[in-house]
Order: structure tokens, then sequence, then C-alpha cells
């Protein structure tokens, strides 16, 4: 129980701290306060995850007991869409070459705090279904707790080794380095959308497919190394065409956007 | 009043042109994909070793008797999803090609592992 624990909270923190670093790094970018929105984000995320964890019995129930993989893949979408609206407003400031004013920063603060509360929804859920199932049967909860803290410790370290490195990287005056937090939220945007077609395959309204290519024998999804990627870039060693046609989609839908956006204001 | 009951009517005719439509459609998609049951008792998939045919789609029902949770997941199948203590949960796989496709509780993860055989 207790390395179950720390493997379970460690991965989910972590695809969370990554989207909380780079969303922060981003803001930091354009002269806003990370400070502003993660609170409310964090606040509004984890009031939603506890209300989907108490209701998943009902929800699963849903549309022929795949209500859950609906709510998830609507999560997993709001959170592409968000992404995209982020890089529009990005590119709508690049093209002023000014810092924004505040109507427009309350818009970049909004964007940021309702991407981290969707993703801390569908997270946080998974961990407090977890945690409650397990506590409440009283026989573990020492080894549950002390997994829990070791993987959540883990997962913030880091966290913030993500966040520092990726400041320490996107200050240098270097084009690569500045534009690498908005190429990790693409990539991030991407991963969202193809995770929203999984789900919906996996519900039976999306059509699947026979898998792409098979990498698992080059890099197994469950060595140390596939869960990093798959938590930092959302690797999968056997996707379907339609889950790499998502991702792709997803993912380019960003840099798309940010042009779109950029000359909108020329 | 005339008004009243053709809109019934309509309602009516239209109700059962649904319903025959659905049972038309619903019919052949039932018979097309084959239910697989799994139950969960005490951190344990039964049964641990599941026969699906080759290139076909399939819906798991995975009934979870224990009181705790479970989250069903198999990185061959793509396939994660949280099955809350005492309830039932669908799964659809496939089609999939020949082969044996591992899953496992990831909850539990010592104990509760299966196996989904494809031929």
């Amino acid at each position: 129980m207790l390395l179950t624990s720390v493997i379970l909270i460690l991965q989910e923190t972590l695809e969370a701290a990554l989207l909380f670093s780079i969303l922060a790094v981003i803001t930091l970018q354009v002269g806003g306060r990370p400070r502003n929105w993660l609170p409310w984000g964090l606040l509004a995320g984890g009031l939603l995850a506890w209300v989907y964890a108490l209701n998943l019995r009902r929800i699963s129930e849903w549309f022929d007991y795949v209500g859950q993989e609906v709510v998830n893949a609507a999560l997993q979408l709001g959170i592409a869409f968000a992404i995209v609206l982020l890089a529009v407003w990005l590119g709508r400031r690049a093209a002023k070459k000014e810092t924004a004013p505040a109507p427009g920063r309350r818009v970049f603060g909004f964007l940021c705090a309702a991407t981290v509360a969707l993703a801390i929804t569908r997270e946080g859920s998974e961990i407090l279904v977890f945690l409650g199932g397990f506590l409440a049967a009283q026989n573990s909860v020492q080894a549950l707790l002390t997994g829990s803290g070791i993987g959540f410790g883990i997962g913030v370290s880091v966290g913030f080794l993500l966040f520092y490195g990726l400041l320490a990287l996107a200050d240098n005056t270097r084009t690569p380095g500045r534009v690498l937090p908005l190429v990790l939220l693409a990539l991030f945007g991407g991963n969202m959308f193809a995770q929203a077609a999984v789900q919906l395959m996996q519900a039976d309204w999306l059509a699947a497919g026979p898998a792409l290519w098979d990498s698992s024998a080059w890099l197994s999804e469950q060595s140390v190394t596939g869960r990093l990627l798959y938590a930092l870039i959302g690797y999968e060693s056997n996707p379907s065409a339609t889950h790499v046609t998502a991702y792709l989609a997803g993912a380019l839908a960003v840099p798309a956007a940010f042009y779109a956006g950029r000359r909108s204001r020329r | 009043m005339m008004k009243t009951t053709s809109r019934r009517n309509r309602t009516v005719s239209r109700l059962a042109a649904a319903s025959l439509a659905s049972v038309l459609l619903a019919g052949p998609v039932f018979a097309a994909t084959p239910v697989i049951e799994i139950e969960i008792r005490d951190h344990l998939f039964f049964p641990a070793e599941v026969q699906v045919p080759a290139d076909t789609k399939v819906k798991l029902l995975v009934r979870n008797l224990d009181p705790t949770p479970e989250e069903f997941e198999s990185y061959e199948l793509n396939r994660e999803k949280v099955i809350s203590g005492n309830s039932q949960a669908v799964i659809f796989i496939g089609p999939l090609p020949p082969g044996t496709y591992p899953f496992f509780g990831e909850f539990n993860p010592k104990t509760a592992q299966g196996l989904v055989r494809v031929e």
C-alpha cells in the first residue's frame, strides 16, 4: 500500500505540477503574478474534485455507465480549449509589444485559473476516491498516509525544479529558451485533446482503431522514463490513429491560435 | 382542440417510429458487441483471464464487489477507469489484433492482475 500510494499520488501531482510551472513561467514572462490566479485555481479545483469524487458512483452510471469517461473528456477538452484561448491572448499581447492593460490581465488570470481548476478536478478526484476508499477500510492507514505524503512531496519538489529550470531557460534572451514554455503548453494541450479522444473511445462514443505503432519494447510506459514522459508530454507506446491525430491537432492549435491572435492585432 | 389532438398524434407516431428505429438499430448493435463480465473480489479479478475474439469490439462489464474502490488500468489496452466500491463499470475495448493484453488494479497492483487473451 505504501509504494502504491507513492506512485499514484506522484503521478497525479507531477502532471499538475508541470501545468502550474508552465503557466507560472508564462505569467512571469508577460509581467504578471502567478499568485493572482493560482490560489483561485487550486481552490475551485479542490472543491470541484471533492464534488466529483463524492458523486463518482452516480456520475459513472450516466449514459449507460460511461458517465465518468464523458465527464473526464469534457474536463480535458475544457483544458485544451482554455490553453488555445491563452495562446490567442499571448499572440495579441506579442503584437502590441507593450504591457497589457488591467482588463486583459484579468482575462489571462481567469484562463490560467480555469485551466488549473479543471486539471485539479480530474487528477484530484482520483486521489480523493483512492484516499477516501482506503482510509475507510482502516487496515493500512499509516502506510497510505506516509506513501501519499512521500508521493506528494516528490511531486511538489520536481514541480519546483521544473519551474525554476523552465524559468532559467525562459529568461534566456535567445529564442528557443523563451518559447519553450509555449511549446510545452502546446504539448500539454495536445495531450489533453488526445486523452479526451481516448476517453471517448473507451466509452464507445468514438470509433476505436488499431494501434499505429508499438514502441513498448523500445520504451515501456511502465518504466520510470516512460511514466515520466507520459506525465510530461503524454507518451503512449501504442497509440491509435485517432489518438495521434487528436494529439497533433491539439498541439498545433496552440501555435495557430498564437499567430491568429498576433495577426488580429496588426 | 384539433391542434392538440394532431400534435398528440404526431408525438405518438414519432414515438412509434423512434422505438421501431431503436429496435432495428439496437438489435444488431447489441448482438455484435459481446459482453464479458469480470468481478473484483478481495482485490482480485475473477476470472483473471478472459478470452476475446480478434478484431471485435467487446464490452467489459466489471463488477467491484469489494467495499473499496479500484482502478482498472491497462497500458496495452490504453484503458483506465476508477470503479467505486460495490458498483459496476462498463469499459469498451477493441477491435484488437490477436495477442495478450495484461490489465491490473492500480489501487492494488500486487494482487489485482488480469489478462485479456485475443484470439
